[in-house]
C-alpha cells in the first residue's frame, strides 16, 4: 500500500464559497493539506480563517465547492460525522469542559474510540473496566507528553488561559486524529507560552505523525513551524508556498504585514 | 420562658415520649420526601445535559398521567396502555428537539427556558385539549393500604414510592457516573461547540436526556396521581421540586434525593411538632425558608458543582 494512494493529499478544498448574508465570508478558495504536513493558514483579522476551518470541521457549510478528506466527498458532513472521520480541532476561543477535570476532559476526546454496552459500562466490570483502563494509558500518555500532570485532576475553568489552550490540544489528541485542525492556538498568550505551544505542535507532528492545519494570526510564529503557508485576505486565497516565499510575495506584503517602514 | 419552653423543650419531650410515632413520623416523611425527588430527578437530567432549566417538567408529569389514564379510560389494559405512555413521552422527547432546541443551538440558557415556558403552556393545553380538564382517578393496580408492622403504620403505596425512587436513582447515578453516555451527556452541558468537535451527536443526546426525563415524568405521574387523582394540580408538584433542587443542587442526581429527603422529613417533622404552636401548617411554608437559607449560605446546593466565576 505505497505509492499511488499517499500521492493523494489527506485534504483538498476545492472552491468553496461561504457567505453570511451579504458578507462573502469564502470566495472559490481550494488549498490542500498533504499528509505529514504543517500547513499553516494565515491573514489579516476578518479574512476568512476562522470561517475556513469551521467550513472543514463541518460546523458551516459552503454554497459552492467540495471538500474532500482521503479522497472521499464529504462537504455535508456534521461535525460530529467530522469528527468520526479523524479530524479533530481546537477553538480559538478555547471551548473546554469548564466544570469537568482536565483528566475528564481529555477523556471525552475518546469517546469515540469507545465501544461497549450501556450495561457493562455501568458495572464498570469486565471489557467495560479493561477499555477504560486501556484508554486512561493513553490519556495520562498525553498528559505527560503536554506536561500537565501537576494540573490533570484540576477544573477546566480554574486554570489560566494558556494552560487551558494546552489542554483543549490534549482533548483533541486524545482522539488520535488524522488530521489536526489548530484555531488560533497561540492567541493571548504571552511569550514563553507561545514558545511552549510552537515546542508542543512540533512535537506532536514528530511523536504522532499527525498532519495539523492551523489558522494563525501571529506571521512570525507560523514562519518557525510550517512547512506550507496559504494567506487569505477578504475571503480569497492571495498566496502559497514555502514561509520563505510566501514573505517575499508582494501581494502579501501588502495585504497582511503592510508597506515596510524604511 | 414560657414560650422557650414550648420552642425548644416540649417538642423534644414528645419525641422521646413516643418513638413509635416518631418513626411513623419519620417513614411518611421520607416516603413524601421521595416524591419529590421524583419530580426534582427530571430537572436534574435535563439541566445536566444542556444547562436548561426545564420549567415544563411539572407539566410533563402532568402530561404522562394524563396520558396513562385517558388510555386506561378508553379500555386499554395497564400495560399497554404504560408502554404507549412511554411511547409518547419519548416522541415528544423527539418532537422538543426537532422544533424547540434544534433551531436554538448555541444560544443563551435564558432563552432556552424562556423555550421551556412556551412548552409548559403548550401541553398544558394539548393534554387538556385532548383528555379534558377534570380530575380523574389513576389506579394502575399499585395497592394503596396501610398496615401495621412493629407497632408502626405504614402506607403500601408510600413503600412502593420510595422503592422505585431509590431503584431509579440508583440506575440514574451510574448512568451518569461511569457510561460514556454519560460522559457525553456532561460534556454536551458544559459546551455545545466543544461536544459537537469531538464527534458528539447534539441531537441524539438531546433526545436521549429528554426521553429519560419523560420516563421519569411517568414514574412520578404514576405515583402523584394514584396519591391525589390527575389533574391540573399535578403540574404544581413542580414548585416543590424547586426547594429540592436548591438543597440538593441542580447538577446532582444524588443530591435531588437527599435534597428530597431533608425537605420531607424537615417538614414532617416540623408540621407534627412544632406546627401546634403557630396553628399549623408548616409544611406549606417549610421547604421555601429553608431553601431561602440555603441560597444565602451555600447557593450551589450540597452536592452541586462549585459556582466558579473568574473576576
Amino acid at each position: 500500500m505505497t505509492g499511488a494512494p499517499a500521492a493523494r493529499p489527506l485534504l483538498e478544498v476545492d472552491g468553496i464559497s461561504v457567505a453570511f448574508g451579504a458578507v462573502q465570508a469564502l470566495q472559490r478558495v481550494s488549498m490542500e493539506v498533504g499528509r505529514g504536513e504543517i500547513v499553516a493558514i494565515i491573514g489579516p483579522n476578518g479574512a476568512g480563517k476562522t470561517s475556513l476551518i469551521n467550513v472543514v470541521s463541518g460546523f458551516y457549510h459552503p454554497y459552492e465547492g467540495r471538500i474532500l478528506f482521503d479522497g472521499q466527498n464529504r462537504t455535508d458532513f456534521k461535525p460530529y460525522d467530522v469528527a468520526a472521520l479523524g479530524i479533530a480541532r481546537t477553538f480559538q476561543n478555547v471551548a473546554l469542559f469548564k466544570g469537568m477535570t482536565v483528566l475528564d476532559n481529555i477523556m471525552t476526546g475518546r469517546l469515540l474510540k469507545m465501544r461497549g454496552s450501556f450495561v457493562l459500562d455501568a458495572l464498570y466490570w469486565g471489557p467495560a473496566k479493561r477499555q477504560e483502563l486501556a484508554h486512561r494509558a493513553f490519556v495520562e500518555k498525553i498528559i505527560d507528553f503536554l506536561e500537565i500532570q501537576a494540573i490533570r485532576k484540576t477544573v477546566a475553568a480554574r486554570l489560566p488561559y494558556g494552560l487551558q489552550k494546552r489542554v483543549e490540544l490534549a482533548r483533541a489528541l486524545a482522539a488520535e486524529p488524522a488530521l489536526l485542525l489548530l484555531d488560533e492556538p497561540m492567541a493571548g498568550m504571552n511569550i514563553e507560552e507561545k514558545e511552549d505551544m510552537c515546542r508542543f505542535i512540533l512535537d506532536v507532528h514528530d511523536e504522532f505523525g499527525t498532519t495539523i492545519a492551523l489558522v494563525e494570526h501571529d506571521m512570525s510564529v507560523v514562519m518557525d513551524v510550517s512547512d506550507r503557508v496559504v494567506v487569505l485576505d477578504y475571503g480569497r486565497k492571495i498566496a502559497e508556498g514555502t514561509p520563505d516565499e510566501v514573505r517575499k510575495d508582494p501581494a502579501v506584503i501588502d495585504a497582511y504585514l503592510g508597506v515596510p517602514h524604511e | 420562658m414560657g414560650i422557650l419552653h414550648a420552642v425548644l423543650v416540649a417538642p423534644f419531650v414528645d419525641i422521646a415520649s413516643n418513638p413509635r410515632f416518631l418513626a411513623e413520623v419519620l417513614i411518611g416523611g421520607v416516603a413524601s420526601g421521595l416524591m419529590y425527588s421524583l419530580v426534582a430527578l427530571g430537572f436534574v437530567l435535563i439541566f445536566k445535559a444542556s444547562g436548561v432549566f426545564n420549567f415544563a417538567q411539572g407539566v410533563m408529569v402532568l402530561f404522562a398521567a394524563l396520558n396513562l389514564v385517558g388510555l386506561m379510560d378508553l379500555g386499554v389494559p395497564v400495560p399497554v396502555a404504560l408502554v404507549l405512555t412511554m411511547a409518547i413521552m419519548v416522541a415528544l422527547a423527539f418532537a422538543i428537539e426537532r422544533v424547540v432546541l434544534r433551531p436554538l443551538v448555541n444560544q443563551e440558557h435564558i432563552i432556552l427556558f424562556m423555550a421551556t415556558i412556551g412548552l409548559n403552556f403548550f401541553l398544558e393545553g394539548f393534554g387538556e385539549m385532548i383528555w379534558g380538564a377534570n380530575v380523574k382517578k389513576l389506579d394502575v393496580g399499585i395497592p394503596d393500604r396501610s398496615f401495621i408492622t412493629a407497632g408502626i403504620q405504614m402506607n403500601q403505596l408510600e413503600l412502593i414510592a420510595a422503592v422505585t425512587a431509590g431503584i431509579l436513582v440508583a440506575v440514574l447515578a451510574v448512568f451518569f457516573q461511569r457510561t460514556r453516555i454519560g460522559r457525553a451527556l456532561r460534556a454536551v452541558a458544559d459546551d455545545h461547540e466543544a461536544a459537537l468537535s469531538i464527534g458528539i451527536p447534539l441531537k441524539t443526546i438531546w433526545v436521549v436526556v429528554w426521553s429519560v426525563a419523560g420516563l421519569v415524568a411517568i414514574v412520578a405521574g404514576i405515583m402523584w396521581g394514584a396519591k391525589s387523582g390527575v389533574q391540573f394540580s399535578l403540574s404544581l408538584i413542580a414548585l416543590k421540586a424547586l426547594p429540592v433542587l436548591i438543597l440538593g443542587g441542580f447538577t446532582s442526581v444524588p443530591g435531588a434525593i437527599v435534597g428530597g429527603l431533608i425537605i420531607g422529613v424537615g417538614e414532617k417533622i416540623g408540621e407534627v411538632y412544632w406546627g401546634p404552636l403557630v396553628g399549623g401548617a408548616i409544611e406549606n411554608w417549610f421547604a421555601y425558608v429553608v431553601a431561602l437559607a440555603f441560597l444565602l449560605f451555600r447557593p450551589q446546593g450540597l452536592y452541586g458543582e462549585r459556582i466558579i466565576e473568574r473576576v
